[in-house]
Parts: C-alpha cells; sequence; structure tokens
C-alpha cells in the first residue's frame, strides 16, 4: 500500500517537472530573440497556475502522508477486530484515485506538445485540467481522513472530554509535524546529554523537507530559465519593455487628450485660475534659483527686460522644458507635463516689469515683445568682471 | 572512574553580561536619536559627530558589535565552559578578550563620531582597529578552542557547532572584506573598486547577519532554550541537516542586496535562488526551538525567559522567511531603498538579538547570584513592553516603505513623474514620528530590565567560581558510530569542514567577478577623480552621506526619468571605496553632477531647507569653516596609483596645483551668484565631487556622436 502510494508520487512529481521542462523549452523555440519573451513563461496566468499546481503538489504529498498514518493506524485496529476483507476493499479504494489521477495527468501532457502556442486554449485548459486533477485527489483524500477520524471519535467520544474541533485540530497538527506521542519519547530519546541537556531524534517534519526539495527545485527553474533558455528576461531587458509600455501609455493618452503642447504651439494663458496653478508650481521648485519674486538668486532674474534664453513664451517653455545644463538650469520635462510647463511659462511673463525688491543684475539681451524670437546667444554679461575670471579658467 | 574537580569561571560571563546591558542601552539610544533626525533635523545639533550621517553608524556598529557581541561572549564563555565540562583554557586571555573588545568598542565609537570611517556599512572600522578585531578574535579562537581540546566530555553538542562556525567564517568575512590600503595613520582606501568592492562588502555584509547575528545565536538557543524549559532538544537529525546547510547556502545568498544594480545578471540570480534555498535551513532552527518546548508550554504562561525566546524565535522564524521574499526581484524592486529594510531588519534586531539576549541575561543573572530573579512581574512587563515596542516599530515601517515604494513609481498620464522626491519624503513624516515611539517603548522595557538585574544581583550573592565535578575524558574508540558522532568528537576537523562549507559559495561568487572581464566592461571616457573632486569624495565619505544617498540608479522607467540613465559598472572602476548605499532617505546622487549650478549646492549644505523647503536632511556649518588639508593630497594620489588608479607618473608632487586651480574656478562660479567663500573651505572641494558625479558617461555619448558624424 505505502509503497503504491509512493509510486504515484513519484509519476506525479516526474510529470510535473517534465510539463514544467516541455513548456521551457517549448517556449525557448518560439522566442528567439530575448528581447521579446512572448512564452507562456512571461505570461503571469501560466506561471501563477504553475505556481498553483506546485503548491497543491505539496498538499497532496502531506495529505497523503496523513491518510496513509491515519489509514494504517485504522487498519491495525479493524485487523486486530478481525475485519481484514474491509480493510483490503478501502486499500484498494485509496489507492485508485491516485492511480486514475496520475494517468489522467499523464493523458493531458502527452497531447501538449502537439499544439501549443503562447497561453493557447490548450495549454490554459492542459494546466487547469492538472489543477482541477489535483484537487479532486486531495478532496478525496480529505474525505478519507475524516471518515477515518470520525469513526474512531464516535469510538472515544465517550471517554474524552476534549471538544471536537481541539482533537481534530491536534491530531492533524501532530501528523502534520509527523510528531511522536510525547509518552513515547523514551524511545527516541538517543541518550546524549550535555549539561543535562537531552537530545531527541525526532523525524524531519514532511512539509518542511518537500519544503525544502520544493525550494531547491525553484532554484534549479529559476536559473534554468534566467540564463539557459533566456525564456525569462534580464534587469536590462526588463527595463526596455517597461520603457516601451510607458511610452505607449503615454501615447495613447496624449492622442486622446489634446494636451500635445510643445514650444512651437504653446500660447500666452491668461486665464486667473491656470495662473494660479502655475504660480503654485513656481512656488514649489522654481523660487529656490530664481526668488519668490522672480528677483533672481542663484538663477537669473525673471522679471526685467533682459533674457538669456529669449523672453517670449516659446522660447521660456523651451528653457524649462529642456534646460540650460550647463548653467545649471535642469531639464523638467520628466517632471512636469507640457500643460503644466505651459502655465509656468505663462506665469513667469506675467512677472514682467513687477519689479520686486532685491533684484538681480540685468543677463543676456534685451527682449521686446515685437521683436523676433532672441537668438540663443551664451551668455552676454555687461557688469560682471567675475564672468571674465569663468571664462579665463575654462 | 575517577571524578576530577575545577571550576566554572563566573567571573567572565558577569563582565559580559554587564557590558551587554550597557551598550545595549547605548546603541538602542543612539538608534532613537537617530530616529528622531527624520522629522526633527535641528536635533543634529548642528555638530559634525551627531549629525545622522556619522550617527547612523555608531548606532549599527553599537548594537551589532557591542551589545549583540556582547551577549554572545557573554553566552559563549557560561554554555562552554558547561558543554566542555571544563573551564575556560585561560582565565588570562579571557580578560583580555574582554578588555581587548571593549576598548575595540570605545575606539570605534570615537573614531565614528571624529568622522574616520572606510564608508562601507558595518565594516566602517579604520584600520588599526580592523587589525586590533583581528587580534582580540584570535585571541577568542584560542580561548575557545582550548577549552574545547581539554574538555571532559567526549562528543560536541551542536551549540559549540555554531560557535566553531561562526568563529572561522567571520575570521574569514572580516580579512577578506577589511583589505584596505593606508595611506595615513587612521585612514585607507578599499582594496577593491566599484563592483567588486560592492560584491565584497555585501558578502560581508549579508553574512555579517548570517555570522555574527544569526548563528551563535542559535548556537545559544540550544543551549539555554532546553536548559530554561528543562526539555529535550526536539531533534538531533534536524540539527545536523539545518546546521551544515545553513552555513553552506547562506554565505552565497549576499548579492540579494545588489538586485538590479551593476553587478552581473549572474550573481544576482545566484543572491536570489541561495536566498530562497535558505528557508527551509533558516526554519530548521526555528523548528527544532519551538518544537523544544512541546510538553512545556504551560510554562511559557509563566516564565519571562521563555516568553522572550517564543517570541525571539518567531521573529527569527519571520525575518527569515521574509528575507527570502526579499530577495525576489519583483519584491525588492519595491522593497530596495525605502524603509521596508529598515522593518526587516529590526524585526530581526530587536526581535530575534534583542529578545534573546534579554532572555538569557534574565535566566544567567538568577543562577549566577544563586538567587531568584527580583521581580518576575516586572520582567513579564518588560517583555509586554518590547513586544509593543516591535509592533509599533515594525508596522510604520513597512507602511512607509509601501507608501514611498509606490509614490516613486507613479507616472502621470502625460508620462512624467508624478511626485517630487522631496514630496515622498514628506508624506511618511508620520510614520517615522511612530516609529520613534515604538523604540521608545523598546528602550523604556531595556530600562526596567536593568534595574530588575541590578536588584536580582543586590539581593543574591555572586558565585566567581562556580565548583564542579566530572570524570577525565577516556580515548574511546567506538567499533561503529554514526558518521557524524564521528566528527563530533574531532574539533579540528569541524573546524576545517565548516571552513571548506564556507569557503565556497564565497570563493565561486567572488573570483569570476575580479577575473572575467565582461563582468564589468570598460567606458572609455570614465576617467579618475581629480585632486580636488578625491578630497571632496572623502569629506562625502566622512560625513556618511552614503547612509542617506544612493548613488546606483537601478534600470527602471521611474528611476531614469528621475535620476537619469542607468548605472553601468563600467563607471565605478576608480571607486575605492563604491558609494552605492542601501537606503535614499534622500534622493540618487548617482548623476547629480551638473544638475544644479555650484551655488545651489553651497545654499543647500548650509541650510537644505532654503533649497528644498520641508527638507529633512541636516546642515553642515563645519564645511564652511573648516580648511581643506591639502598636505595629505600627495599621499592620497599614491595610494590610488598603488590600487592601479592611472594618474600619470609623479603626479603626486604636482596635484595640488590642479586641486587649487580646480577650487579658484568654483569660487569664481559662486562670486558670479554673489557668494564670496575663500577657495581652501572643504565646501569646496566636495562641490567639486558633488559636480562631477555620474557625468564622465554623458562625455561618452558626445564621444561616440562626434565619433559616428566623422
Amino acid at each position: 500500500m505505502y509503497n503504491l502510494f509512493k509510486k504515484s508520487l513519484v509519476h506525479k512529481l516526474a510529470l510535473c517537472f517534465a510539463l514544467l521542462i516541455t513548456s521551457v523549452s517549448v517556449s525557448a523555440q518560439q522566442a528567439p530573440s530575448p528581447a521579446q519573451p512572448e512564452t507562456v513563461w512571461s505570461n503571469p496566468l501560466a506561471i501563477s497556475m504553475v505556481l498553483i499546481i506546485f503548491v497543491l503538489l505539496i498538499v497532496i504529498i502531506l495529505m497523503g502522508n496523513v491518510v496513509l498514518g491515519t489509514a494504517e493506524w485504522h487498519f491495525k485496529k479493524q485487523k486486530d477486530n478481525g475485519n481484514f476483507l474491509k480493510a483490503v476493499t478501502i486499500l484498494l479504494m485509496l489507492g485508485l484515485p491516485s492511480i486514475v489521477s496520475a494517468q489522467d495527468a499523464a493523458a493531458t501532457t502527452a497531447a501538449a506538445p502537439l499544439n501549443i502556442g503562447g497561453l493557447s486554449g490548450t495549454t490554459f485548459f492542459m494546466l487547469l485540467a492538472v489543477i482541477a486533477v489535483e484537487l479532486v485527489v486531495i478532496l478525496v483524500m480529505a474525505l478519507f481522513v475524516r471518515s477515518f477520524i470520525a469513526k474512531e471519535k464516535t469510538k472515544v467520544a465517550a471517554v474524552t472530554t476534549e471538544t471536537k474541533e481541539e482533537k481534530t485540530f491536534q491530531a492533524f497538527w501532530d501528523k502534520f509535524n509527523s510528531f511522536r506521542p510525547i509518552t513515547e519519547e523514551s524511545k527516541i530519546d538517543l541518550g546524549h546529554n550535555y549539561d543535562g541537556i537531552r537530545e531527541l531524534n525526532n523525524r524531519l517534519p514532511a512539509w518542511w523537507l518537500y519544503g525544502f526539495y520544493g525550494c531547491i527545485l525553484f532554484a534549479a527553474i529559476y536559473l534554468w530559465r534566467y540564463h539557459v533558455s533566456h525564456s525569462a528576461p534580464s534587469s536590462r531587458e526588463e527595463y526596455t519593455m517597461a520603457m516601451q509600455t510607458g511610452e505607449e501609455q503615454k501615447q495613447a493618452y496624449l492622442a486622446k487628450a489634446a494636451n500635445n503642447i510643445d514650444e512651437n504651439t504653446v500660447a500666452m494663458i491668461s486665464d486667473k485660475d491656470q495662473l494660479d496653478a502655475g504660480k503654485a508650481i513656481f512656488l514649489q521648485v522654481c523660487s529656490a534659483c530664481h526668488g519668490k519674486e522672480g528677483q533672481g538668486g542663484v538663477g537669473p532674474n525673471l522679471t526685467d527686460d533682459y533674457w538669456l534664453h529669449g523672453g517670449s513664451i516659446k522660447d521660456i517653455f523651451k528653457t524649462i522644458k529642456y534646460g540650460v545644463v550647463e548653467k545649471g538650469m535642469k531639464s523638467w520635462k520628466d517632471d512636469y507635463s507640457p500643460k503644466q510647463i505651459a502655465l509656468l511659462a505663462s506665469y513667469i511673463r506675467t512677472l514682467k516689469g513687477t519689479n520686486p525688491p532685491n533684484p538681480k543684475e540685468k543677463q543676456g539681451d534685451l527682449f521686446t515683445e515685437s521683436a523676433a524670437p532672441a537668438k540663443d546667444s551664451s551668455a552676454v554679461v555687461k557688469d560682471s568682471a567675475a564672468v571674465k575670471e569663468v571664462k579665463a579658467s575654462k | 572512574m575517577q571524578m576530577e574537580k575545577f571550576s566554572y569561571d563566573n567571573g567572565i560571563v558577569k563582565k559580559f553580561a554587564i557590558a551587554t546591558a550597557l551598550w545595549g542601552l547605548v546603541g538602542m539610544i543612539a538608534g532613537l536619536w537617530v530616529a528622531l533626525q527624520f522629522y526633527l533635523p535641528q536635533t543634529s545639533l548642528n555638530f559634525p559627530g551627531t549629525t545622522f550621517g556619522r550617527l547612523r553608524p555608531i548606532h549599527t556598529n553599537a548594537v551589532i558589535f557591542a551589545f549583540v557581541g556582547n551577549s554572545m561572549f557573554m553566552g559563549v564563555y557560561y554554555s562552554l565552559q558547561r558543554l566542555c565540562k571544563a573551564r575556560m583554557f585561560s582565565d588570562a586571555l579571557s580578560k583580555l578578550h574582554f578588555w581587548g573588545w571593549q576598548s575595540i568598542i570605545v575606539l570605534a565609537a570615537a573614531s565614528l563620531f571624529f568622522g574616520y570611517t572606510t564608508g562601507k556599512e558595518y565594516a566602517e572600522l579604520e584600520w588599526p582597529i580592523d587589525i586590533l578585531i583581528t587580534l582580540i578574535w584570535v585571541v577568542f579562537g584560542i580561548n575557545m578552542f582550548g577549552t574545547i581540546i581539554k574538555r571532559r566530555e567526549s562528543h560536541l553538542y551542536v551549540a559549540i557547532w555554531f560557535y566553531i562556525a561562526t568563529w572561522i567564517t567571520v575570521a574569514m568575512l572580516h580579512i577578506v572584506n577589511s583589505a584596505e590600503l593606508p595611506f595615513s595613520w587612521l585612514k585607507s582606501y578599499s582594496w577593491y573598486a566599484g563592483v567588486q568592492d560592492a560584491l565584497v562588502q555585501w558578502w560581508y555584509g549579508h553574512n555579517a547577519v548570517a555570522f555574527f547575528l544569526t548563528t551563535p545565536i542559535l548556537g545559544l538557543m540550544y543551549y539555554f532554550l532546553p536548559k530554561a524549559a528543562n526539555r529535550p532538544v526536539y531533534s538531533y537529525r534536524l540539527s545536523i541537516i539545518h546546521f551544515w546547510a545553513l552555513i553552506f547556502i547562506y554565505i552565497w545568498a549576499g548579492p540579494h542586496h545588489l538586485l538590479y544594480t551593476a553587478l552581473p545578471d549572474w550573481a544576482q540570480s545566484l543572491g536570489t535562488v541561495f536566498s530562497v534555498m535558505l528557508i527551509a535551513p533558516s526554519w530548521g532552527g526555528m523548528l527544532n526551538g519551538l518544537f523544544t518546548l512541546r510538553g512545556a508550554w504551560d510554562k511559557v504562561r509563566e516564565d519571562p525567559v521563555l516568553k522572550f525566546f517564543v517570541v525571539a524565535i518567531t521573529c527569527y522564524g519571520m525575518s527569515t522567511f521574509e528575507g527570502p521574499m526579499l530577495s525576489l526581484k519583483n519584491v525588492n524592486a519595491i522593497a530596495h531603498y525605502t524603509d521596508w529594510i529598515i522593518a526587516h531588519v529590526h524585526i530581526g534586531g530587536l526581535g530575534w538579538n534583542g529578545f534573546m539576549a534579554f532572555g538569557i541575561l534574565y535566566w544567567l543573572f538568577p543562577k549566577m547570584w544563586n538567587t531568584s530573579l527580583y521581580s518576575k512581574k516586572l520582567a513579564t512587563n518588560h517583555f509586554w513592553l518590547g513586544t509593543i515596542g516591535i509592533v509599533i516599530y515594525a508596522i510604520p515601517m513597512y507602511w512607509a516603505g509601501f507608501t514611498q515604494a509606490d509614490m516613486w513609481k507613479q507616472f502621470t498620464d502625460e508620462g512624467q513623474i508624478k511626485f517630487q522626491f522631496l514630496e515622498t519624503v514628506t508624506s511618511i513624516i508620520p510614520m517615522y514620528i511612530t516609529r520613534s515611539l515604538g523604540g521608545a517603548l523598546y528602550i523604556a522595557g531595556a530600562v526596567m530590565m536593568v534595574y530588575n538585574l541590578y536588584k536580582t544581583a543586590a539581593k543574591g550573592s555572586f558565585i566567581a567560581n562556580e565548583d564542579a565535578e566530572a570524570p577525565a575524558l577516556e580515548k574511546i574508540n567506538p567499533a561503529k558510530e554514526y558518521w557524524h558522532r564521528v566528527i563530533e568528537r574531532k574539533p579540528v576537523m569541524m573546524l576545517v569542514l565548516s571552513l571548506i562549507i564556507v569557503a565556497i559559495g564565497g570563493l565561486l561568487e567572488l573570483i569570476p567577478t575580479f577575473l572575467v572581464k565582461e563582468n564589468i566592461p570598460t567606458i572609455a571616457s570614465v576617467q579618475p577623480y581629480t585632486p580636488l573632486e578625491l578630497q571632496g569624495r572623502d569629506i562625502y565619505i566622512r560625513e556618511g552621506c552614503y547612509t542617506c544617498h544612493s548613488q546606483m540608479i537601478r534600470p527602471f522607467r521611474d528611476e531614469v526619468a528621475r535620476y537619469g540613465e542607468y548605472s553601468k559598472a563600467g563607471e565605478f572602476v576608480y571607486d575605492h571605496p563604491f558609494q552605492w548605499g542601501s537606503k535614499r532617505t534622500g534622493p540618487d546622487l548617482a548623476r547629480l553632477g551638473g544638475k544644479y549650478p555650484d551655488s545651489w549646492h553651497y545654499n543647500h549644505l548650509i541650510e537644505p531647507s532654503v533649497m528644498s523647503p520641508g527638507s529633512v536632511m541636516p546642515r553642515y556649518p563645519w564645511l564652511y569653516e573648516n580648511d581643506l588639508d591639502t598636505s595629505i593630497t600627495p599621499a592620497k594620489i599614491r595610494a590610488m596609483q598603488t590600487l592601479g588608479v592611472p594618474y600619470a607618473k609623479g603626479y603626486d608632487a604636482v596635484a595640488n596645483r590642479d586641486l587649487m586651480t580646480q577650487a579658484n574656478g568654483i569660487r569664481i562660479n559662486l562670486k558670479v551668484d554673489k557668494i564670496t567663500t575663500p577657495a581652501n573651505k572643504e565646501i569646496i572641494a566636495l562641490i567639486a565631487y558633488l559636480q562631477r558625479l555620474g557625468k564622465d558617461i554623458k562625455l561618452e555619448k558626445q564621444r561616440v556622436t562626434t565619433a559616428s558624424n566623422q
């Protein structure tokens, strides 16, 4: 009986492994370029289904142990009562479902390599079938355990004072961890004595051991996928994909949102509320360098008529968007949307002539509304000897 | 059989016990202090030694090497004598070990306070202290092995296996990671650079957790838990399997600290899979601990010592499950650089290490003073206060981690990053406040313990030398013995086997990274730092900037949008030591160079909240007063040349000329923005370094473009 069950376990393990390997190799064939791993393995559904299969398998193995344990103990009682025939019948019944299930699963995998495509219907139903079979096995085993425990319970119900639930949980817990009753402790005492500390030789809890095997299997598959079959993306490939998706999402949004302002199309906004939104951004980030009122500081004065990079709305938009990195003005296009930059540029235009206190000296060219967009000249500073030193030092 | 009479040395255990309690309080209070600085930046007192960047290494080093270190020695010195049925090999060595270790701690605290640091996390101590640590560690080893050799017990108990593995592995880690080239009496440069330095550092850093905070404490658990519960150890078989599996697998897992960095992918994957495989061996220890309590759970309800042990072991189980989960790439992508990691390590630190130490102290004091605990009720209250403290500490930190990672990764529909970095910090300030409350509760509990232990000692009388007797060890040669029992009779074999087992993982990861060229593709435009930048870099390291700022942009859409092109392995080849960092309380700085004008940095470092309102960064006023020490420049250049940095021959003699030219340039730049400062101040050097960060690769792009245009 025990061997029989073990055998089917081995079958199942092998099957599961074969399943993993075949899908890996199949997907590897389908993905000649690792940059686009459009495979079963890049499909989160497939991965989670295989994971479920694996977890259920562990549950089956664990429950198998519990069923075997309870069965052995149950039949021992039965045999003692001389009810041998009945025992054999139950034994057969126990073995049957696992064999059947193994064959079921085998049939589905055999068909699998014939037509698999991405997460096609076949793959999906195959995985689903395996899960279903596993669920059935678990259900059957649960029923067996229940019937064994229930029969025994009715016998001991009269003498025990413990509640049903406690008893069931305790039994499950003990089986789950392969506990020996404390009363039998002397049998597994190794006789070691270290400063009064004794050592028992309890079995390894099955769930722990199979969990360990599971982790090792995970490690093997992980390394296989990332470094042999290349069916999982490397960090760089992940990055390329994320950028692609991000760009697509952005384009899709912009196409709809009519938010597509750039330095050629931007126009002055004069709506008061909208300008206030621009002002809020200005105070939050720009004021650190350009002063709260635009009078300048680390950065140039924005309230006078002189501009280093042009004073038209389009020029200002462009300066904010791309920055003037060599002079310390960063590019803000990744921080703010074109719409926000337009608001900001418009707000800055409104600062002209406000004459705040402590203005920074004039820098750049005189800009007048009628003039053509100022050329993007390099700094022409009239009154600072220091700047000449800058040039000299560079 | 002839009984031999001897005595156990309790005096040395008492010394280590007092040191444990004392340094525990110091380390925890330093922790609380740095926690306050997250929402009250003024608690840095504008003083170099009490600013986060220097205080945080004092906290981590004090807690790891002073608190847990002393608790480990306390437990080892108590249990080893009794498990070997022998007094310590040499009382003189015991004393030398104790006073040596305490002086290391004092020197460490002082040197970190004054800014002498290597800039490598948990290995911050400079080279003279590194040498002292090595010597004292050898003293400990001789004393331990001497005791084992003269034992009166034929076989070594599982606790001793862990002590042996701890000793040999820590020695290996410390020596390899501390390879550094001194250029002055108190300063050195790491022997390794960039990617290789990062790998060695995290191989060390991860295994400092493994072999300083885990294996010795598991050894203590194997002694003190069965003693306190008076129950046999659950499974000898499990001990064997989980011990060997644990030490073999642990050593490989270091690269999980470097997922998505410039470390080669194959090394990252090894880090991930070995971390996952580590779950079972770690849990083996937890199970052997908790299942030992089978049949003694009624005692747990009564006994505060067992209460501490149970929570400690549970915390151990939780963090050793969480660790492997954090090693999965998709989880790590969220958790790395955030407070999630801080929560994770504090489950281990406060829960596992702290509670084990507390439990052992509560058990040892009544034993050694031959009395009962002064107040069981107070101890139980300590237990509850500590447990609640851990919960109130951890939950806000997890929350902060999730929140911040989520905010970092959000994009607007238009494709811009949604939140400025500063917004992600200010939004988690309430969590920082709550966390410090949790920490305060935990410290309050520890204070109660110190009082309780003091009262216990006061009412008892200390047994300095505990009499014992045991038969002399006979030469036994059993015909047939279980294979592992054979090893247990041979301590040297155990030592050698442990060394082989732990050396495998390290060698297989380190050697290819050092030898195979493809692992670090060279970038032609990456040049050595100028003398001024090098000086600035040393200031950056001295002030512990790496404790809050990373220099490693991961290949994620959000990080590239926020910080710039993701970091490449070839960019760090002259970084002795690497400064990738592990936490982003502030933004990444890998591509800071050229992002802001010099004057921005000047204004920012003197009062960060002026340039970024709401910033929690401390002020650095002393950088504006201290003159840059240029007398050391030639020595620094020569050291770098020895390490293989290609400065021209004889450059050390003229380095200061270049340094002054560059410093003057920055002075002039500042003058344009109406800032007047002499060129010889430390701030100038720091600005030079910050303006260099990540720039070289931009030159590479220009070079490639010009080349293709021609």
